[in-house]
């Protein structure tokens, strides 16, 4: 089976509020698949969705041609261990330092002696640049840094999948360079497959293999990064280009302003 | 009037829901036995809201076992009663007001904080990161947490019942010269193991059930905003202290009732 994972005519909605209309999208394993969209587009709902925590109200997620709403608690558990997120706010523990903060997974789901665990910890800190970083609280540590153990927490079991949430968000130009680095790194070094999310254009065209560009509830442009840029539809060459008009509306809905701000009356 | 009735209707809709998703987080976090690797876990609770609540209960113990002791003993000597006082005090403190004012110091102490805690972990998505990661955030932090507050609000409750008879003595015997041998054995021929040491360590297990649920169902459930949290942590303290009051309320009236 090529794909890890199987978006069939997926449905969901937030209250009255329609994100995902009857999509489909695959994950090909061992490949970098990029989501990319405006903001506001759901691609955090559909990594949640991937996840487990958010239920479709159609259609089906398919993980290694298993559907993830039909998963036993046990199975889901096993699907999630060889999981890696990462969150657009880092979610570190607060009440545990950098060192374990990375090593928690380790503890609550293996049996390693705690000198393994600390070689592995360093390892996995040495990735990120944060070794020297371990004994800090995360409170110590700036935005950036805080992703950065983030991606080394979430990397600590070498998972199947590895989805980022906007990894490249708030971070400076080096720890982009080296994020960008990394997350290429563990997809031809480990074989893991990664599902990426973001908006920012020009890293994720350099590392993406497959890219996915969903609006307004459906995939409005799907293929690789060059045949993207070649800009088939408006609407994609719009985002790709990212110019201001077009057919992807700026706005959040709502009535003309004109009609707004004279009142109703 | 339709418009009273409807408010009334809703609140009582939102009540049920609020009773029916606490119910849930009790079921989905205590269902099965606590493993033993969750025997950390629990005592690191008990040292945060246990152990962490020593000094004021110890404190507060203490003035009230005083006061009392005061009160009783001028009321008492009009009478020429004094020596009544130790029973009077150990009585009162173990069937009523040490489990009853323990557990509103601890609401206030402990069950705030606990709400604070967990609905900043929630806010922060540190709940929903574990529960990607494989781990049950209802087992591995709301669990420990409640196991903490049973085992520790009984122990707190007998030391402060402890505290307060010592305040009692310190003011009664040290300080207005009550007769020791009177105090003691009054208190010894008057207090029964079950019928007041018992049932009051019954109460306190009831109200520590009470006010840590109310206060980790509250965290758990607080909306994920500034607004939400402080209201989530002064309706702990408020729902906790009156469920506290009320239940005391009925199991006195089961426990020493005479009907």
């Amino acid at each position: 089976m090529d794909n890890l994972i199987e978006i069939k005519n997926l449905t969901f909605f937030r209250g009255e509020r329609m994100i995902f209309d009857n999509m489909s999208l695959d994950v090909p394993r061992g490949k970098v698949t990029a989501i990319m969209g405006p903001s506001g587009t759901g691609k955090t709902t559909l990594l949640r969705i991937i996840g487990g925590q958010l239920k479709p109200d159609d259609g089906v997620v398919l993980v290694n041609g298993k559907d993830l709403c039909q998963m036993s608690h046990d199975e889901l558990q096993a699907f999630r261990r060889n999981l890696g997120m990462l969150f657009q706010s880092s979610a570190l523990f607060t009440d545990l330092s950098v060192f374990e903060n990375v090593a928690f997974p380790m503890r609550v789901h293996t049996n390693l002696s705690e000198e393994l665990i600390r070689d592995l910890v360093l390892m996995k800190l040495n990735a990120v640049g944060l070794r020297g970083a371990r004994d800090l609280a995360p409170s110590e540590l700036s935005g950036g840094m805080a992703r950065r153990v983030a991606l080394a927490r979430a990397i600590a079991l070498d998972p199947d999948l590895m989805m980022y949430d906007e990894p490249f968000t708030g971070q400076d130009p080096i720890a982009m360079g080296m994020l960008v680095d990394l997350i290429r790194q563990l997809n031809g070094a480990l074989g893991i497959t990664s599902l990426l999310v973001s908006h920012d254009i020009h890293e994720t065209v350099s590392i993406a293999d497959q890219i996915y560009i969903i609006a307004e509830g459906k995939v409005i442009g799907a293929g690789s990064p060059e045949e993207l840029r070649a800009g088939s539809t408006p609407m994609v060459k719009q985002f790709m280009h990212g110019d201001r008009d077009g057919p992807v509306p700026f706005h959040y809905p709502a009535d003309d302003l004109a009609f707004d701000l004279l009142g109703e009356g | 009037m339709s418009d009273l009735l409807r408010s009334i209707g809703v609140r009582f809709l939102d009540f049920l829901s609020a009773l029916g998703r606490a119910s849930l987080l009790w079921y989905r976090a205590m269902a099965g036995l606590p493993r033993w690797g969750d025997v950390a876990l629990v005592v690191k609770q008990i040292y945060n809201v246990g152990f962490m609540s020593l000094i004021i209960i110890v404190l507060s113990a203490f003035s009230i076992g005083a006061v009392l002791s005061l009160q009783f003993y001028t009321q008492l000597a009009r009478f020429g009663a004094q020596d009544a006082t130790g029973v009077g005090l150990a009585l009162v403190l173990l069937r009523e007001l040490g489990p009853v004012v323990t557990a509103l110091l601890f609401a206030g102490r402990a069950g705030s904080a606990l709400t604070a805690e967990i609905g900043l972990m929630k806010t922060t998505e540190q709940l929903s990161i574990m529960e990607m990661m494989g781990v049950d955030p209802l087992r591995r932090i709301i669990a420990p947490r409640i196991w903490a507050g049973l085992i520790s609000l009984p122990l707190l409750t007998a030391i402060f019942s402890m505290v307060a008879v010592y305040g009692g003595v310190v003011v009664a015997v040290n300080w207005l010269g009550a007769d020791p041998g009177g105090f003691w054995s009054g208190m010894q021929d008057g207090v029964e193991l079950w019928e007041d040491l018992g049932k009051g360590m019954v109460k306190s297990l009831v109200f520590a059930l009470l006010v840590t649920w109310v206060a980790v169902f509250q965290g758990y459930d607080a909306p994920p905003t500034a607004e939400g949290m402080s209201m989530a942590t002064t309706q702990t303290v408020v729902i906790s202290s009156v469920l506290v009051l009320a239940t005391d309320f009925l199991l006195t009236l089961v426990f020493y009732g005479d009907f």
